[in-house]
């Protein structure tokens, strides 16, 4: 009796042959290219499936490009942290003259952080903190993305009325920042009462869901809906339209991606709130490039954040 | 006949945690039971539904398909990138959204008989493949701009919810396949004793390509509903959907070891889970500890179910 069928083992073999050889080359085109005096940029991106961030990575790809005698490499954590703690220790054994993390997790991307501290290559943080601070960060608040969406609902019903919060994933330092922005706006309106909030995990479905739920629950007890995201905003704006509500229910997202802006200028989503991606990520490179050739620099960066409305949507539409 | 009084014990300790919930959500909210939220949560099963049907066929074979989550991804992106309005016949982004998922499941089919390995791996690298191979044709992006006429199949048909009549009608053809049919039998048989199955002549590679493809097809008019009700073709959409398919499948009393399970079953387990969905957001129980309450009454339902039938 064969224990595996010969075609298979034979497919096996030239499969991981073909694999073997393949990663030889990459590494040998890797290790030889690297010319004196050439400042290697090791960058790991959250995850490239999100659009926001697969954005900020583009920018900071071509940004770098445009930069002479700076070679950069990018991996694709994919919103594991775990991966991404690998891939900062590959930076760390490939010698990398600094590297631009963007980090997954507010707590778990922190030791991805000392790693490369202790090894004593200069890291920038973007977009997202972590608990150990960087050597620089570049990023918009957060907090600040909240609390303009939420004084916008604030504007819009005269500091009174029910407003729905849907959540980002619990624990994630966005979900948390714009919470605390959107929960000082609270403070603030006496009068501006938080019905009811959930997570919907950045996700457009489960944002659906959720607010056909809460159209069940609470209709008629809420005039306004803030998503920590435009994926969920999306999602909020399609379960009101279906039930034909809309109209009484104002609804904000934040992220500036181009389907929410397209809704905006459409008048379908009330607004949104801009997060400036290509200045994250080209600031980004300009600080790591400053870290690696040691010049002074300020250690904070922030990329301020900007309410969209049907106003003034025009100016964030992409050209075409 | 035992087996028959065990199938109906089986459904009635199900169908008891659901009438249970239920009355306890109607009395505790006012809307539980309005017309409206019934709808509603017609509505979101369907999803989960279709999915649970189709991984009914591959779990009687004592299977598994954990690409299901990825596969619904890639036919949503397969489909909505053919559905811009004006340019096809709103026939072709679906049968390709369906193609897709075919594709899948035969490969999965294809690696499990032929290539003899486990369901486990051959599904857990579709996951990963489906995933990828969706973020590629997608640009990791969503794709938008899809012709109505397609996203109109999220929506109502004298009131009722073309999803749900999408679940329904699957459910009504896999309960008849599956008890009248000869290879619906054959599929009870290959996964109960598959030596025997072989002995009394029947061809396993077959009734396993069957049962995959199927699993498949569905997944892939999931993902074809997902990208209507969403109006997009999602990369990343349908994270950890088989686990939701699967829970929904073990609750309505098919054995993860095979040969045993029934449409019927399948179709409340779907319910329970949605119903727990629905009554959590009622109730506005904080997002911490809807998961854990989820996870309790999943476990909880399908011990009172196994202690009910073995009494």
């Amino acid at each position: 009796m064969r224990l595996t069928p010969r075609p298979v083992a034979g497919f096996l073999f030239i499969a991981c042959s073909l694999a073997v050889v393949l990663a030889l080359f990459t590494g040998c085109k890797k290790s030889s290219t690297r010319k004196e005096g050439e400042i290697l940029i090791g960058f790991s991106s959250r995850d490239l499936s999100a659009e926001y961030t697969a954005k900020l990575s583009e920018a900071v790809v071509d940004y770098a490009k445009t930069k002479p005698g700076v070679r950069l490499v990018m991996v694709d954590a994919q919103s594991d942290a775990q991966k991404q703690l690998s891939q900062i220790e590959n930076f760390i054994s490939q010698k990398a003259d600094v590297i631009i993390l963007n980090p997954c997790e507010l707590e778990a991307s922190t030791p991805a952080v000392d790693r490369a501290k202790a090894a004593g290559i200069p890291i920038v943080l973007v977009n997202q903190v972590t608990k150990s601070a960087g050597d620089a960060y570049i990023g918009s608040n957060d907090v600040d993305a909240g609390h303009i969406a939420m004084e916008a609902i604030a504007k819009q019903l005269s500091g009174k009325g029910g407003v729905l919060m849907i959540h980002g994933i619990m624990g994630t330092s966005a979900q948390l920042q714009r919470e605390a922005g959107a929960r000082e706006v609270f403070a603030k309106y006496p009068g501006l009462k938080l019905v009811d909030h959930q997570t919907a995990s950045w996700d457009r479905a489960k944002a659906m869901s959720l607010t056909e739920n809460w159209i069940q629950a609470h209709r008629g007890k809420f005039q306004a809906i803030f998503a920590h995201n435009d994926e969920m905003a999306m999602g909020a704006l399609l379960a009101l339209e279906r039930a034909g509500i809309k109209k009484e229910v104002y609804v904000i997202g934040i992220d500036a991606i181009a389907q929410a802006l397209t809704a905006v200028k459409e008048g379908r989503l009330d607004a949104t709130v801009f997060q400036d991606a290509v200045g994250q990520g080209q600031g980004a490179v300009d600080a790591a490039l400053r870290l690696a050739r040691k010049q002074p620099g300020a250690k904070e960066n922030y990329i301020p954040f900007r309410l969209v409305t049907r106003d003034n949507v025009g100016e964030f539409l992409p050209k075409k | 006949m035992p087996s028959l009084d065990r199938n109906l014990l089986h459904r009635f300790g199900i169908l008891i945690v659901i009438l249970l919930i239920g009355l306890g959500l109607s009395l505790t909210t006012d809307t539980f039971l309005s017309l409206s939220n019934l709808t509603n949560v017609a509505r979101q099963v369907s999803i989960n539904g279709i999915l649970a049907i189709g991984v009914t066929f591959v779990l009687l074979t004592a299977g598994v398909d954990l690409s299901l989550g990825a596969v619904v991804a890639l036919s949503g992106v397969a489909c909505a990138t053919f559905a811009h309005p004006g340019e096809h016949n709103v026939t072709l982004p679906i049968f390709i959204g369906l193609a897709t998922g075919a594709a899948c499941g035969l490969t999965n089919g294809i690696l499990v008989t032929k290539g003899g390995v486990a369901p486990f791996i051959v599904t857990l690298g579709m996951m990963t493949v489906a995933r990828g191979l969706a973020l590629i044709a997608s640009g990791g992006r969503p794709v938008a701009d899809m012709s109505p006429s397609l996203t109109n199949l999220a929506g109502d048909i004298f009131g009722i919810p073309i999803p749900l009549l999408c679940f329904a009608g699957v459910a009504l053809l896999a309960w008849i396949f599956l008890r009248d049919f000869r290879l619906g039998r054959y599929i009870y048989a290959v996964g109960g004793n598959e030596n025997a199955a072989r002995a009394a002549g029947i061809s396993v590679t077959k009734v396993k390509l069957f049962a995959y493809t199927t699993c498949g097809i569905l997944t892939g008019l999931a993902g074809v509903v997902l990208a209507a009700r969403t109006t997009t073709g999602q990369p990343n959409a349908g994270i950890a959907y088989e686990l939701d398919a699967i829970a929904a499948v073990v609750i309505g009393g098919t054995s993860l070891a095979g040969g045993v399970g029934t449409v019927t079953g399948t179709i409340l387990g779907v319910l329970l889970i949605g119903e727990i969905n629905n009554g959590l957001d009622l109730l506005s129980v904080s997002s911490y500890y809807q998961a854990v309450i989820k996870g309790v009454i999943i476990v909880g339902a399908v011990w009172l179910d196994r202690r009910q039938s073995r009494s």
